[in-house]
């Protein structure tokens, strides 16, 4: 089989485990995938560029280093994390994955998705594209940068990114 | 014997029931939760009041423009070829198709996408698309010219638009809160300039709730518990967060509370979690303000938080960032809030990035807290239509005493801010038509 196609299959595979820890709110395991220096970060609605904005310059939605994404964690495992107690059930989609780029051991990968969140009765929908920026670890990958960047002109009726898309 | 006391009729109207002999202040539940309510106040309050727009810094350049809802009104928030600013509704003269279908940008004419009339940036008809069938003296009154908001004025950079003729000035309208604005402008003597990006999100709740939970110094340590276990892993050694504050109705219904709390202020207070070259621009910063605004106005910039409600909705934090939140009533149950960080003109980058990181782990709604924010409104909306349980309680910290409509209380947790609103809302709601 062509090398490329190996490399996207095992691509998908991991992506599909993280989004697997995700719907199971097994969110301690889905840390452990980052690697010490990594980033996960939703770029603001409503902005036609919001793929290339840095989070330096401009407000996103989410725009976590690895200390503030640890604290995320630990927070939505909490009760007094009101707005996700109890859970909400979600089920994160992914299709379309492409390996964008490869250059030594990191690659850069693409999907789009789309997230269903169901609580107290209402179901909100989120979608939009994912792009992860993976280092190649033996046989398996760490992520140094998740970006998600919804197509979503707001967070209407939505209201908030309590979970982790 | 014992003195025969008549029992005081309690001073009540529709919605609201003063006990002060109980120290009891109640707001009935209908204020939220009836239909019929929230058309009866768009009528007498929402569009009789100033509503906030924007900041003039979001318009910098001559051309710029903005489409922003305003109440259930879209308008185009424009500064002119002539540098003048207008407000706009977004509906061609003609036949009424919207003008401007990109949410910014710089234009100096606006064209209707239908037939083809194009208005000036001043508003002013140029041509209606077509050479022929229109008398010479069609707009000869500028009967065709955009349609402007009734009235349009700014304080301290903040524009403000009321769809009634009629209101005060906005100086007099705002009474005790306008220099509040003026000390947010004096953060810095380049001006503000506007973060890219807006938060904008919906919450299926009454409006006011918002109004509310954004100077309800009470709920902070119960609704954000999980942001100040978080503030405390960011910055070590902080124990029992000491917070000392106050709360000020400045009349006219508007109100705040203000903290001091060492979490930082990406303006001029400095957390050793920023590092060393955030402190010594801090710091520079500090030395600057005091120079130009004396020791006493530059230590209050530097330290105080104030949650800020211009009443009836609009919002002014000034916290980990200056945070302009325009709340858009949707109906008695659902609203659409935007919101927008300013910070100084000047800012160099590596404060511009704090202040963004200091905005987001705190405000927005993917941060710590504002998510449980709207949590904690929803489930009060649903409380409202789920139980026959008439009244909320507005009580702690009242006192017979309280000239609740301009008054100062020495806790920032207590109630005043929401007893000035809601005692404005009442008299506009009781007042005969």
């Amino acid at each position: 089989m062509e090398e490329s196609l190996l490399l996207r299959l095992r691509v998908e595979e991991f992506l599909y485990t993280e989004a697997a820890l995700l719907d199971a709110w097994r969110l301690k395991e889905w840390l452990a995938l980052f690697a010490a220096e990594g980033r996960y970060e939703v770029a603001p609605t409503g902005d036609a560029e919001a793929g290339t904005l840095d989070a330096a310059e401009a407000l996103f939605l989410v725009a976590d280093d690895h200390p503030r994404l640890e604290q995320r964690v630990i927070r939505l495992l909490k009760p007094s994390a009101h707005a996700e107690y109890p859970h909400s059930r979600t089920r994160h989609m992914y299709s379309n994955v492409r390996v964008l780029e490869r250059d030594g051991a990191q690659l850069a990968a693409s999907a789009n998705f789309v997230t269903f969140r169901n609580k107290r009765g209402i179901t909100a929908t989120y979608m939009g594209e994912h792009r992860w920026q993976l280092l190649e670890e033996g046989r398996g990958f760490r992520i140094l940068r998740k970006r998600c960047v919804l197509d979503l002109d707001a967070l209407v009726p939505q209201g908030k990114v309590s979970l982790i898309l | 014997m014992a003195a025969v006391i008549r029992p005081q009729e309690p001073n009540r109207t529709r919605f609201i029931w003063r006990d002060p002999q109980r120290g009891r202040f109640l707001v009935h539940r209908s204020a939220y939760a009836n239909a019929a309510v929230f058309e009866e106040e768009k009528r007498r309050i929402l569009r009789r009041s100033w509503v906030v727009l924007g900041h003039d810094c979001e318009i910098p350049n001559k051309g710029d423009f903005i489409v922003r809802p305003v109440l259930d009104r879209e308008l185009i928030f424009n500064r002119d070829v002539e540098g003048r600013v207008h407000a706009f509704f977004n509906t061609c003269r003609h036949r009424g198709a919207a003008v401007c279908r990109e949410p910014r940008g710089n234009h100096k004419r606006f064209v209707c996408p239908y037939h083809g009339w194009a208005y000036r940036s001043s508003g002013e008809l140029v041509n209606q698309g077509a050479t022929e069938g229109y008398d010479a003296r069609f707009n000869e009154d500028g009967f065709y010219n955009l349609g402007s908001v009734p009235r349009l004025e700014q304080r301290a950079g903040f524009w403000f638009v009321s769809f009634d003729a009629s209101v005060p000035k906005l100086d007099d309208y705002l009474e005790g809160a306008g220099p509040m604005l003026d000390e947010i402008a004096a953060h810095s003597a380049a001006g503000l300039r506007v973060v890219r990006g807006c938060h904008e999100y919906e919450i299926k709740a009454n409006y006011k709730l918002i109004c509310e939970n954004s100077y309800d110094g009470y709920h902070l340590n119960i609704t954000h518990a999980s942001y100040v276990d978080y503030m405390r892993s960011m910055v070590s050694g902080l124990g029992k967060i000491d917070i000392r504050g106050c709360a000020r109705s400045f009349g006219g219904g508007h109100a705040c509370f203000e903290v001091r709390i060492p979490t930082g202020r990406p303006v001029a207070q400095w957390l050793p979690v920023w590092g060393e070259e955030a402190r010594v621009q801090i710091e520079a910063k500090r030395a600057e303000l005091e120079a130009r605004l004396g020791p006493e106005k530059a230590e209050r910039i530097a330290n105080v938080n104030r949650n800020m409600v211009l009443f009836p909705n609009s919002i002014i934090n000034d916290q980990q960032t200056i945070l302009l939140r325009t709340v858009t009533p949707m109906a008695h149950n659902r609203m659409v809030i935007r919101a927008w960080s300013f910070g100084p003109a000047d800012e160099s980058p590596v404060l511009r990035r704090i202040r963004n990181e200091c905005t987001l782990s705190f405000l927005g709604p993917g941060g710590f807290a504002t998510p449980d924010d709207v949590e904690m409104l929803e489930l009060c909306q649903r409380g409202f239509e789920a139980g026959d349980v008439e009244w909320n309680d507005f009580s702690k910290g009242y006192h017979a005493g309280e000239r609740t409509l301009r008054d100062e209380n020495p806790r920032f947790d207590n109630e005043l801010q929401m007893r000035a609103y809601w005692s404005r809302w009442d008299e506009l709601m009781s007042a005969p038509e």
